[in-house]
């Protein structure tokens, strides 16, 4: 987000905590769309995405007021939005839990592979099975940590730079780099689960390599 | 780097994403292109953990509904009357 776009949200957000219904408006013209693409992602719902969108300005216009200015606009309600998609998302039976440790790759002493790893990129190449296995991502990305959860969201569903991400999290580059990485080794390990427990005709996994080093 | 220092643990927890990113020096890209050349878990790992990030981008709708910004405000309107605000 450039100084434009941010003293543009600023001028808005002023308007707004005014009582100013067309800035407000321009405010929902502006930021929909993201707001929408994010809640569908942690949603994979149209409808539940929409009513998540509706919860997350409601929230704006209620709580614009303890918005602090000196902050980045887009940093708060990003926040706000991914808070209103979540909070729908609890709504529904919840997921076991997992531990990310857990799902961390194995090595030996010596630091090689002590398994096997199968390749089963060639999964995704057929376009339906490429989108049954996103659903399936999606829940795996609910099962993180919110903090883990954001960070991949954001950068690897969203889009957004890496600086971008830190500051909306308030957090280091290098944290950020951390929590994405990690984050990204849980969903492979999860969707590579998903994979091995099919058919290897359906899967289309090509044969698991040898834990060589 | 030295060549002694690749080993698979240290490439995949601690060089992947630097790999990938195109912040890792040159130098140590080589390294690492050569540690994948030779080492099948790790570039079956490597070609996954790719496809994972390919099927993260999936997750982001193709279309908004067209009506969202009205529907939002009417939303908001009636919570506003409701509520009194």
């Amino acid at each position: 987000m450039n100084d434009a776009a941010a003293a543009e949200d600023l001028e808005l957000v002023r308007g707004i905590k005014t009582g100013d219904d067309s800035a407000f408006e321009k405010m929902v013209k502006r930021y929909h769309a993201r707001v929408y693409s994010l809640a569908y992602g942690v949603l994979r719902n149209p409808e539940d995405a929409e009513e998540a969108t509706q919860d997350a300005f409601w929230t704006l216009y209620r709580k614009i007021g303890t918005f602090d200015e000196s902050k980045k606009f887009f940093s708060w309600f990003y926040r706000v939005a991914l808070n209103a998609a979540y909070s729908r998302a609890r709504r529904r039976p919840s997921l076991p839990t997992t531990s990310i440790e857990d799902r961390m790759p194995r090595f030996s002493s010596d630091g090689h592979f002590t398994i096997d790893v199968p390749d089963w990129s060639v999964a995704i190449e057929d376009e339906a099975a490429a989108r049954e296995l996103a659903a399936r991502a999606g829940e795996i990305i609910n099962e993180l940590p919110p903090a883990y959860r954001d960070v991949i969201w954001m950068y690897d569903v969203e889009e957004m730079p890496s600086s971008e991400v830190a500051e909306t999290l308030e957090i280091s580059i290098p944290a950020f780099k951390s929590r994405l990485h990690r984050a990204r080794l849980y969903v492979r390990e999860r969707l590579a689960e998903l994979q091995s427990a099919k058919p290897a005709e359906r899967s289309g996994a090509k044969p698991a390599a040898g834990a060589a080093g | 780097m030295s060549h002694d220092e690749v080993t698979c643990e240290k490439l995949i927890l601690e060089c992947l994403l630097d790999f990938e990113d195109g912040t890792m020096p040159e130098a140590d890209r080589v390294e690492l292109q050569r540690h994948f050349e030779m080492c099948p878990p790790c570039l079956n790992f490597l070609t996954t953990y790719r496809a994972t990030g390919r099927t993260l981008k999936m997750l982001k709708p193709r279309e908004v509904p067209p009506a969202l910004v009205e529907t939002v405000m009417i939303f908001i309107r009636k919570r506003c009357k409701k509520e009194g605000g």
